[in-house]
């Protein structure tokens, strides 16, 4: 099957509901589709056709078209294709059905289109603000065009996010604001009775670290809305960018990991092993975390013929040690103990909730964008999906693990067929105004997402970018439920989590149970800490 | 679980130690770094390319007269890209190696100002009719979306030339 086929189905299914589909290429289907339709063609999809929940993203079109563009995105990894259905809302009614209880991994994204777009979905189970700050007022929707750039709302004191009230009998337990062992800001109430988790909240956001993934990710889904041809060599440089990424990616998270479980043995040894790619990645890009090499068009810098040797040199000295390594984990007892059979995500859940890269594989689902919906060099390479079912801690490392080897291998594979060229595509003219194309990029975390809709002046006029910690975020508190207390940080930390999102100080009265939130000023007053201006 | 433990101890002794000893010693970076950005003023010929692709948006471009072109640069906002260096026709941007760049003396250090004299053009003395391209790019939400409006607080204020 292909987009055109996906589409024609619908089509049938729905009649004139369905206002009208095209596709772009063989991959990418759109369809506009009347707005009571919304949640058939989203069940339809989702139960029907087998495609899986991605994001959902608000435009103001008022000026164009005289209404609210609501987007959801699906994916369809069997087929390759990935579905964009429009829907477009009357601004004097800012209302739309909510797809939440047909297809719950859009919980978040239809909370936040109603934050900065505000058109509320109707029926949604739990409709609180996700991204705003608590202050912001509840009548300006930052992504309104009549909203005035850089507009600074005044800040309110003592406001604070609604909160989930803990089951009848279970205490909360804060984590966080600033989550002790990752060393980022995320907070997380969890429920408990005794040392056992019975139910978790949430409130956090983005994930931004993976920086060669979404510049790569936005540049593709511009070339593509724009017809541009990519050169092959810079296809394959962004291929190998994209695999040193993951490799120091993975390196750290294993790291990570076994600070968090108390063995820093592997954090020491597996920051020691990256450390020599990051300084590889510097020779390369010029900067060892920033790359700075994508633009719409191709990249920016070559790998020379001459630096091949030593690109091979540094990953195989780390495939070694890679391998020592991972040949001593099953046998270890402190790891397995801590990691087996904690922080359980079936296959079920990480389906309706949409995880994405190593959480999902961890939990049995087969999916890789790499894969599923090759780009850059992809299609050419050997790409092994590493998958394991046992779904619990240790799954989404035994994931990671052999993923780590297995981009060496694809290193290699780049390496000895890249062929020579340009590495950047000519661009002589303006770029056409009105056209969208949809691209993702398997990060190390899971699937990137970007969305374009082109505009006039080289400038896009929409875009949207789900980031894979998004998605895996909303797997936490079912993931909780049932663990021990000690085992909370790990089955966190074991989904790669990137948080960029600050959050309150939540004081729990063990007398009373009482609850309260401490503002900034409070907060600083008690700890008399110095503003740092 | 011996066996695990011996690997790992292997694992661990083998390299020995990898610590540096900067900052005591200088530690250089390898390759093409993109370190600060330097401005050579006796090359920068006005031109704005470097203004028009900053995706920090953080060069400024005013005409204070006929003939004198204002640039003024707020380093505090550069992500070390590199893309004005890429465009510059003169070479007048060099990508450098220093990347210690910390500085106590607060934001004045972090403003670099230059002013370029401009020719006036013999035939007509203003070849584009305003608003031009250039003035086109200084627009709130297109570049300029912060830089002019900074208020009391403003950086521009404390002005060092470079």
């Amino acid at each position: 099957m292909n987009a055109q086929q996906l589409g024609e189905n619908v089509k049938q299914k729905f009649g004139a509901k369905v206002i009208d589909f095209e596709t772009l290429g063989s991959d990418q289907l759109y369809v506009t589709i009347s707005p009571d339709s919304l949640v058939e063609v989203a069940e339809y999809l989702y139960r029907n056709e087998g495609c899986r929940y991605v994001i959902n993203g608000g435009t103001d079109r008022r000026q164009q078209r005289d209404a609210f563009l609501i987007t959801h995105f699906f994916a369809q990894d069997e087929e390759k294709i990935y579905v964009a259905i429009h829907t477009e809302v009357e601004p004097d009614n800012p209302q739309v059905d909510s797809i939440t209880p047909v297809v719950p991994a859009a919980n978040w994204s239809e909370r936040e289109t109603y934050d900065m777009i505000g058109v509320v979905p109707v029926g949604h189970p739990d409709p609180r603000r996700l991204v705003l700050a608590d202050d912001w007022p509840e009548d300006l929707f930052p992504l309104r065009y009549d909203v005035e750039h850089g507009v600074k709302p005044p800040p309110v004191e003592g406001l604070a996010p609604e909160r989930l009230e803990p089951p009848e009998g279970a205490s909360v337990v804060p984590i966080g604001p600033y989550f002790p062992v990752l060393e980022e800001p995320a907070y997380f109430r969890v429920f408990v009775e005794g040392e056992t988790v019975v139910g978790a909240d949430y409130r956090g956001f983005y994930c931004g670290i993976c920086g060669y993934v979404h510049s790569c990710s936005y540049c593709q889904a511009v070339e593509r809305a724009a017809g541009i041809e990519v050169p092959e060599r810079a296809e394959y440089i962004r291929t190998i960018m994209l695999e040193l990424e993951r490799l120091e990616s993975h390196m750290l998270w294993l790291g990570i990991a076994g600070h968090i479980i108390g063995f820093d043995t592997v954090l020491m040894q597996t920051w020691r092993m990256r450390e020599p790619l990051m300084w590889l990645c510097e020779r390369i890009s010029g900067n060892r975390k920033t790359y700075g090499m994508n633009l719409v068009g191709g990249v920016r810098r070559d790998i020379k013929p001459e630096m091949y040797d030593d690109v091979r040199n540094v990953i195989d000295k780390i495939g070694e040690e890679w391998a020592e390594l991972a040949g001593a984990i099953p046998g270890d007892t402190t790891l397995i103990t801590r990691l087996q059979g904690t922080g359980i995500l079936t296959t079920e859940t990480a389906r309706e909730l949409g995880a994405a890269g190593p959480t999902a594989r961890g939990s049995g689902l087969a999916i890789d964008v790499r894969v599923d919906h090759p780009y850059a060099a992809y299609d050419r390479l050997e790409v092994t999906k590493c998958v394991h079912d046992s779904c619990d801690n240790l799954a989404r490392v035994l994931v990671r693990i052999e993923e780590t080897l297995d981009s060496i291998k694809i290193i290699h594979q780049a390496l000895d067929e890249m062929p020579d060229g340009p590495i950047m595509a000519e661009i002589d003219e303006e770029l056409p105004a009105g056209r969208q194309a949809m691209s993702a990029v398997e990060a190390p975390r899971g699937e990137v997402f970007h969305w374009v809709l082109t505009g006039t002046e080289n400038r896009p006029e929409r875009w949207r970018v789900r980031a894979p910690t998004y998605a895996n975020l909303q797997n936490v508190p079912p993931m909780l439920e049932g663990n021990a207390l000690a085992d909370v940080p790990i089955s966190i930390g074991s989904y790669d989590p990137c948080f960029s999102c600050t959050e309150r100080m939540e004081v729990v009265d063990v007398n009373s149970g009482q609850v309260r939130v401490y503002t900034e000023e409070e907060f600083r007053a008690e700890y008399d800490q110095p503003r740092d201006e | 679980m011996i066996a695990s433990k011996l690997k790992e101890a292997i694992l661990s002794l083998r390299p020995g130690r990898v610590t540096l000893k900067y900052p005591f010693e200088p530690h250089d970076p390898e390759g093409d770094f993109r370190g600060y950005p330097e401005l050579d003023t006796d090359k920068c010929i006005g031109c704005g390319g470097c203004a028009a692709v900053c995706p920090a948006r953080l060069i400024m471009i005013q005409d204070i007269d006929q003939n004198t072109r204002r640039l003024v640069r707020l380093l505090e906002r550069c992500i070390f890209c590199g893309r004005c260096a890429d465009v510059c026709p003169e070479d007048a941007i060099t990508m450098t190696k220093r990347f210690e760049l910390s500085t106590d003396s607060g934001r004045e250090d972090m403003v670099a100002e230059c002013e370029v004299f401009m020719a006036t053009c013999q035939r007509c003395t203003r070849c584009y009719e305003p608003p031009t391209p250039l003035d086109r790019i200084m627009e709130p939400g297109f570049r300029d979306d912060e830089i002019k409006r900074g208020g009391q607080d403003s950086p521009y204020e404390p002005v060092k030339s470079e």
